[in-house]
């Protein structure tokens, strides 16, 4: 190949001239996250705590919330409206059958508070935001928050639907409910998003009744060419 | 004209992949939409259930067969949050190197895929030509040309092989002098434009609140970035900033998402030459795989109660794993693991930016967007 007369031309082609690590400060998001555990521990009931995380060379705060079933729907509302919480970034459902009366499912949400705005217009031309981390303030300081939810014991396990609040957790609430079996009270339109619409009702396969077909069983080494797993798979769903 | 439902997909151009997108059209005139996926569902929630965490990186590699990298990656960040595990300095900056040559070579293969869908078919091997740079880059640190299986919990598989920093640099100043040339192609096309220009507005806060992030929320004048707003790895170090674009005044269209992207891999590629000379002990010091310098120790089990999560930058919009520990085997294997695919969520939201569009629109809206089926159905 002729690579070596490419190798002379690596200058590299800076042509604005950029500052240093530009994040959100650490005490900043501190602050921020300490703001918000304030304003939604009004709600009686609710316990809320900071939980540092570091990766590489950063740390970060992270509001990490637990709250009962029926707070869910005010606890979103409050995030929303009064703290800027405008991304649902996932719903996780968890089966917990050894988990006791109390918990026997969890509804875990992820969040960011991105604080984005539209960009101003300004003479009928857009200016793009370039706003440099360390300046944020306010509800523009970006942050992670994750709520946990318990809900008892139940055949039926429901909660409250958020969808009308963040469009985002809309497809989000159809998987929970199509992999877990966690419905969603409120939800316009559930469906079967990733299984086939033909799937039996009340089948969810991530439901921990529902076992791996060959969970304990080395197939590779102990059956590689499959005698034993015939009579196991009998009357099983496949 | 009477309104009526047709089907697109799952076998069409227009999916990239294998999904059902079902048109209410009037005429021309797109009135209804609704995506149906769940095609290639393989269960990978399920079958991460009874793996060890080392296994399951495998699995996360082909979520998405255009940018495993970063999906392996998104993985192992959230792991190391499960097991607390502290990664060397140098195992981020060789991560970092990995998964911003893996975004390039999405985003190449996405623009190669997106130039048939409107009609320009020549750009589809230029790019594919650029995309095997990064391929044989990626192929010396993994070992394989698209499941590299590279990220270690605590560090990486192996280390910068001999040369790979005169190859990577020759190779990344001969694309960023590239670049420039598909710009000509593509900016200078009428056909391109009349087709990407003026279809499938799509607002910043509009798209925040239906979940949509990455290079599709940048396109609309927005610098929010999961790498630099909460920062991880090693990107703080580094002179960067994310490519924000000036859309019109009704909000980012295909043209902008274009824009976005082609920015993006001009800053990846730059990110990949500044780390190359920043990473600690040099970039031509090898060590041999398990050093110390490379991969830190961590522990492989998760106690019951425990959980972890990273937000993570991918190619296509924020992807992120929750994991909850104590499982099997005394907490050798994960109890849940959940994943959230951006395309998942952002092929609802795309489909509803066609409404009011010509059908002919349908195929350069939904390729602007980038989906990938993969990682979308799991």
């Amino acid at each position: 190949m002729v690579l070596h007369h490419l190798v002379i031309r690596l200058s590299l082609e800076t042509t604005r001239v950029l500052k240093m690590g530009r994040i959100v400060p650490p005490e900043t998001q501190k602050k921020a996250a300490e703001a918000l555990i304030s304003g939604v521990s009004e709600i009686s009931g609710i316990e809320a705590e900071i939980v540092e995380k570091s990766s590489g060379t950063s740390t970060r705060s992270t509001v990490s919330i637990s709250c009962p079933k029926s707070d869910w729907r005010g606890l979103a509302e409050m995030l929303k409206e009064k703290h800027g919480v405008d991304y649902c970034s996932m719903i996780t459902g968890i089966h917990w059958p050894d988990g006791g009366p109390d918990k026997n499912w969890e509804v875990i949400y992820h969040f960011l508070r991105m604080g984005v705005v539209d960009p101003p217009i300004i003479d009928g031309v857009v200016e793009p935001i370039d706003t440099d981390p360390e300046e944020l303030a306010g509800l523009q300081i970006p942050l992670e928050i994750e709520v946990s939810i318990c809900i008892p014991e139940t055949d039926e396990p429901s909660l409250a639907s958020v969808q009308d609040i963040w469009a985002g957790a809309d497809w989000n609430e159809k998987e929970t409910w199509d992999l877990v079996g966690i419905d969603f009270e409120g939800h316009v339109g559930m469906r079967r998003v990733l299984q086939p619409h033909e799937t039996p009702v009340g089948f969810h396969p991530l439901q921990k009744q529902h076992k791996l077909r060959y969970h304990d069983f080395e197939e590779m080494y102990d059956d590689a060419q499959g005698f034993l797993r015939k009579p196991a798979d009998a009357g099983k769903i496949k | 004209m009477a309104e009526m439902w047709i089907s697109m997909g799952p076998q069409h151009p227009m999916t990239h992949g294998l999904w059902t997108l079902k048109v209410k059209v009037d005429g021309e005139t797109v009135v209804d939409t609704e995506p149906d996926l769940g095609y290639i569902h393989r269960g990978v929630e399920k079958i991460c259930e009874a793996r060890d965490f080392t296994q399951i990186t495998t699995y996360c590699d082909r979520l998405c067969y255009a940018s495993a990298n970063t999906w392996s990656h998104s993985y192992i960040y959230a792991v190391e949050d499960l097991l607390e595990v502290e990664v060397p300095e140098r195992a981020e900056y060789i991560r970092l190197i990995a998964v911003e040559l893996q975004r390039i070579a999405s985003h190449l293969m996405w623009l190669g895929a997106y130039g048939p869908d409107i009609g320009n078919l020549s750009i589809m091997v230029w790019c594919l030509r650029e995309r095997e740079m990064m391929m044989d880059l990626l192929q010396e640190l993994g070992g394989s040309r698209m499941h590299y299986n590279f990220p270690r919990v605590g560090g990486v598989k192996r280390d910068l092989p001999h040369g790979f920093a005169q190859r990577a640099k020759a190779k990344l100043s001969l694309f960023l002098d590239r670049i420039q040339e598909y710009e000509a192609l593509f900016d200078e096309s009428t056909i391109f434009l009349v087709r990407t220009q003026g279809v499938g507005y799509s607002k910043p806060e509009e798209m925040v609140n239906h979940g949509v992030s990455g290079p599709n929320l940048r396109a609309g004048g927005v610098n929010y970035d999961v790498r630099r707003a909460h920062p991880y790895s090693v990107y703080s170090e580094l002179d960067w900033e994310p490519p924000v674009e000036r859309p019109s005044i009704k909000g980012a269209d295909c043209y902008d998402r274009y824009r976005v992207r082609v920015e993006e891999m001009r800053v990846s590629a730059r990110m990949v030459l500044e780390a190359l000379e920043k990473i600690p002990r040099g970039a031509d010091t090898y060590h041999e795989p398990g050093d110390p310098a490379i991969i830190g120790k961590a522990p492989s089990r998760a106690p019951e109660g425990t959980s972890g999560y990273h937000h993570f930058e991918d190619s296509r919009g924020e992807s992120m794993f929750y994991i909850a520990g104590g499982g099997e085997g005394r907490g050798k294997q994960p109890y849940r693991v959940s994943i959230r695919s951006p395309m998942f969520i952002t092929i609802p939201y795309a489909s509803e930016c066609m409404i009011g569009y010509k059908v002919a629109d349908i195929p350069a809206i939904m390729g602007s967007f980038d989906p990938c089926i993969g990682e979308t159905d799991r």
